[in-house]
């Protein structure tokens, strides 16, 4: 099967990083031969079995590296930017150093746009880049390292703990744009980082398709958000992939508001006694399809992991949630939970859920659980006999499911976005922001 | 406690006690399947027209399939050419009209099995329909059941007996071509059994099949059909035995229920086939396709199956919850040893409204064994009220087999609420420290702990059943305890 990016491939392959160093070319036609061999996932394709992107392959997004992106009104993407975060801006896939604002960084960390990161140091990069995800994961990950026209590097160095937040802004300013980037984030022995990933974009349809590859190691501590929130004809890859080392901690909160088409893979390899807490809540709305895709792969004793996703689906949209849980051979005394629950608000939408437990160790405490169905009555009826009309409780209850894990993020300032995204998705009169 | 002490010591030193070999003149066709194979298996069977033009077509589209490669089992390749699709008791040229005259030797064979096939333990008040090899040898109390108006015979009979009957239901619920095994079943079944209870009767007993695979090379394909009719019930119970052989053998079955308004049935399986040694050689490979359709109002189907044998189980029956208000229920044993591995589940569509379903599976795993889950909840668009409660449990003996669980839920209905949870766990320390602390021995607190972690479901099995599966629980454990 061949793509028609395959040919496109050809045009724009000099703008993209990297070109002269030989390793990376090598990987690059590793990738692309790969992807050309099986083009986009199929629905045949277990792991993608609710998730059809065959529109993708019918349209064609091509990559805008020549545009300059010097008057790019920001106004449209401040609003997402964070206060008192270093912030690094993508747009259309190419690091723009004018919107970037990294003031106060400390000298010994790393962050770099991909591109520099890879003149500077591509020795350093090498030891990292495709090695938290090879590009036989799926073709999405190939066409990732085939086509990635930058991203961000961070290196933290050891003990170092960050008080400031770091924010990766991407953003899509054209229609019919293709912007794939890659994210490398190394976090050093016993230091601690908080990271956002922001996507926005224009209202027309284009394709963002994000790889980020992260390496926690041994003490260290990452808390990794994602807020996602691309335009609504858009169509998002994010693909998340981290190495824990031993009793490193990583925290993920995922959350997926935008695009018509967006799946989201959050993959994690856990060491001797790390732990990690993935957290998700996908809300449908319109047409809206958001697949979330996770796997917890315990490959050695006495880790922890925890997972909640929530989704909340209404009108016509469709949830999917497709959660692994992996334990090795000698992985004993593994302690694993995961749940997923969905809220179906509309007869048109759907949820399909599929977690797994596939477990080849036997002292494990291995549970997981997944609910789908509506509020229930007994706490409508609660509050109706507190006075509350049925709308507004129902409204209530939805707004609280879906708050629980905006609650769980401990950033100040990225809390407020995301509940002001939540509201603005769920215009709900009723529920005032001003007494939350 | 001392006497079921030993019992257990007793079960523990046990190995598989069906493993014999019955030495008896059997027709057996050579290994081999093509047109002409099933044009000949029909013509022996004196079968009506159109199962000719059904099995035929079943094989062509067989023809164009691939042996399914999802599931979480290692399967070497079958060679469908090595096997003999056709083997019976030679002295079947005129089938026994009674028990008097089946064959002594097989008689021995279901006594040796405790099947109550003959006068004296007709007392269990079971009917039993036995299938040894590829052909039903003996039915019991026909009389007594023709008289409350059932029909309970071989389907081969049925086919000659009642060929309109066989031919609007059969097929309906598993399609020639639905999958790959179903699909090799529908061209070459050779018997199975058939059940027909009319309206508004109560089967006045228990129907039960008891299927044998004797002869070597020889593959096994029964097809079972069982029609409820409105307001109608039945229980119906199947047991399985095979001998100990070096070479894997294949059993590739079809069992149909079909359940009309306010109908009821409860299919109960214990599956014990030959399992290989414990070096993995040998043993059943077990591909079975069991469909329930719940097509009226208010119908009911229940499945329960405890599954210890086979090398290879492949096995997912399945609910179709056509009728409003109609109810599936799935109860589930399976436990793997040594090499065993078993891929087993349910699927529950819910199509009707106001359907239930529930689903609690209990998948023991021990030795290098892997055991699998895997089962489909599906919610269509109109069935409105659906309800789902699924509950997986596993538990692991050992630190070399694997415990796996494959949940699909697909949910298009606001009003449907579905509950999905699954643990994995080994046999608690505590547990075990609670039991020996009052004077159990390691063995037996295992055998308890297990019973106790399968009793939801062993209470769903008719008595004589849930002793039988209690007992085949300890032997399956063998050697992985302590």
């Amino acid at each position: 099967m061949t793509s028609h990016y395959i040919a496109e491939y050809e045009k724009t392959a000099d703008l993209l990083p990297g070109q002269s160093i030989a390793w990376l070319k090598a990987l690059r036609a590793d990738a692309l031969t790969h992807f050309s061999e099986n083009g986009f996932p199929s629905l045949r394709e277990e792991e993608w079995r609710y998730t059809n992107v065959s529109a993708i392959e019918k349209k064609l997004f091509l990559p805008q590296l020549t545009a300059q992106t010097a008057e790019t009104d920001d106004a449209f993407f401040n609003d997402y930017r964070l206060e008192g975060a270093l912030t690094v801006v993508l747009i259309n896939g190419r690091y723009s150093k004018q919107h970037s604002s990294l003031e106060g960084l400390d000298e010994d960390i790393s962050v770099l746009s991909m591109t520099d990161a890879l003149a500077q140091n591509p020795d350093l990069i090498e030891q990292y880049l495709s090695k938290a995800v090879s590009i036989e994961e799926h073709s999405f990950v190939a066409f990732n390292a085939a086509w990635f026209s930058d991203g961000l590097f961070i290196h933290i160095p050891a003990k170092k703990v960050v008080d400031k937040p770091i924010q990766l802004l991407h953003v899509v300013t054209q229609g019919d744009c293709l912007s794939t980037i890659r994210n490398i984030l190394v976090v050093d022995e016993m230091a601690e980082v908080n990271v956002i990933e922001t996507f926005v974009g224009v209202d027309n349809a284009y394709l963002t398709a994000s790889v980020t590859e992260v390496f926690v190691a041994q003490n260290a501590c990452l808390t990794l958000h994602k807020m996602q929130i691309e335009g609504d004809k858009a169509y998002h890859f994010g693909g998340t992939y981290v190495k824990q080392a031993r009793n490193a901690r990583f925290n993920h909160h995922n959350f997926a508001f935008g695009g018509l088409l967006a799946r989201n893979d959050m993959h994690t390899d856990l060491d001797t006694a790390s732990e990690c807490d993935l957290n998700g809540l996908y809300l449908g709305i319109k047409r809206q399809h958001i697949d979330n895709h996770t796997r917890i792969n315990h490959l050695k004793p006495h880790a922890i992991s925890r997972e909640l996703y929530k989704g909340v689906l209404n009108q016509r949209s469709r949830g999917v949630f497709q959660g692994m849980v992996y334990v090795a051979e000698d992985a004993q005394k593994t302690d694993s939970a995961m749940n997923n629950r969905n809220l179906l608000l509309s007869n048109d939408a759907e949820a399909d859920t599929k977690p797994q437990l596939e477990i080849y160790a036997d002292d494990v405490k291995c549970a997981h659980g997944v609910t789908v169905g509506q509020l229930e009555e007994k706490s409508i009826f609660y509050l109706q006999a507190r006075c509350i009309d049925e709308e507004t409780a129902r409204n209530m209850l939805t707004f609280a499911f879906a708050n629980e894990m905006v609650d769980k993020v401990k950033l100040d300032g990225l809390r407020e976005k995301l509940l002001e995204q939540l509201l603005k998705r769920f215009p709900q009169v009723s529920v005032d922001k001003a007494w939350l | 406690m001392s006497s079921s002490a030993k019992e257990v010591e007793n079960l523990i030193a046990q190995e598989y006690t069906q493993g014999f070999v019955t030495k008896i003149e059997v027709e057996t066709f050579p290994p081999g399947l093509d047109e002409d194979v099933i044009a000949k298996l029909s013509k022996i069977k004196n079968e009506p027209e159109f199962m000719l033009e059904y099995r035929l077509k079943a094989y062509r589209h067989w023809l164009t399939m691939d042996s399914p490669d999802w599931a979480q089992l290692n399967i070497e390749p079958i060679d469908y050419q090595a096997i003999s699709y056709y083997s019976a008791p030679k002295k079947d040229s005129d089938k026994p009209q009674s028990l008097d005259e089946v064959d002594p030797e097989l008689l021995d064979t279901y006594k040796k099995l405790g099947i109550p096939l003959d006068e004296q333990e007709r007392l269990a008040g079971v009917a039993v329909d036995a299938v040894f090899d590829s052909v039903s040898v003996a039915t019991t109390f026909k009389g007594k059941l023709k008289d409350a108006g059932v029909i309970f015979c071989p389907i081969s009979e049925a086919l000659q007996e009642y060929p309109e009957l066989v031919k609007q239901y059969l097929g309906t619920v598993v399609p020639e071509g639905d999958n790959f095994f179903a699909a090799l079943n529908a061209a070459v079944f050779t018997d199975g059994s058939f059940v027909y209870i009319p309206k508004g009767v109560r089967c006045p007993m228990e129907l039960s099949t008891y299927f044998r695979i004797n002869a070597a090379n020889t593959g096994q394909f029964e097809r079972t059909l069982i029609i409820a009719d409105e307001d109608s019930h039945v229980s119906y119970l199947e047991g399985c035995t095979a001998p100990m052989r070096d070479e894997n053998q294949l059993h590739a079955a079809v069992v149909e229920l079909i359940a009309m308004d306010n109908a009821e049935i409860k299919y109960s399986t214990v599956q014990n086939w030959y399992p290989g040694d414990e070096n993995g050689v040998g043993g059943i490979y077990n591909f079975v396709t069991k469909r329930a359709e719940c097509r009226g109002h208010n119908s009911k189907v229940s499945w329960t199956q405890v599954e210890t044998g086979s090398a290879i189980t492949w096995k997912y029956p399945s609910c179709v919850l056509l009728g409003d208000n109609s109810v599936g229920e799935f109860y589930s044993v399976a436990l793997t040893n040594n090499y065993q591995q078993a891929d087993t589940g349910t699927k529950m569509i819910h199509i009707g409204k106001n359907t239930k379903s529930t689903i609690i599976s209990k998948g023991i795993s021990a030795g290098k064994a892997q055991n699998t889950y895997r089962g489909l909840v599906k919610v269509g668009k109109g069935a409105e009220n659906a309800r789902n409660y699924t509950q997986c449990d596993s538990l692991l003996v050992g630190d070399k087999c694997g415990a796996h669980t494959f949940p699909y839920v697909e949910v298009k209905q606001p009003s449907a609420q579905v509950e999905h949870e699954a643990t994995t766990s080994k046999i608690s320390e505590d547990q075990l420290f609670f039991c020996q602390q009052r004077g159990l021995s390691a063995e037996d607190a295992v055998s308890m702990i297990v019973n106790g972690f399968c009793k939801e479901v062993f209470k769903e099995l008719p008595m004589e059943f849930a002793v039988e599966a209690q007992a085949l629980l300890g032997i399956s454990l063998e050697g992985s305890v302590g």
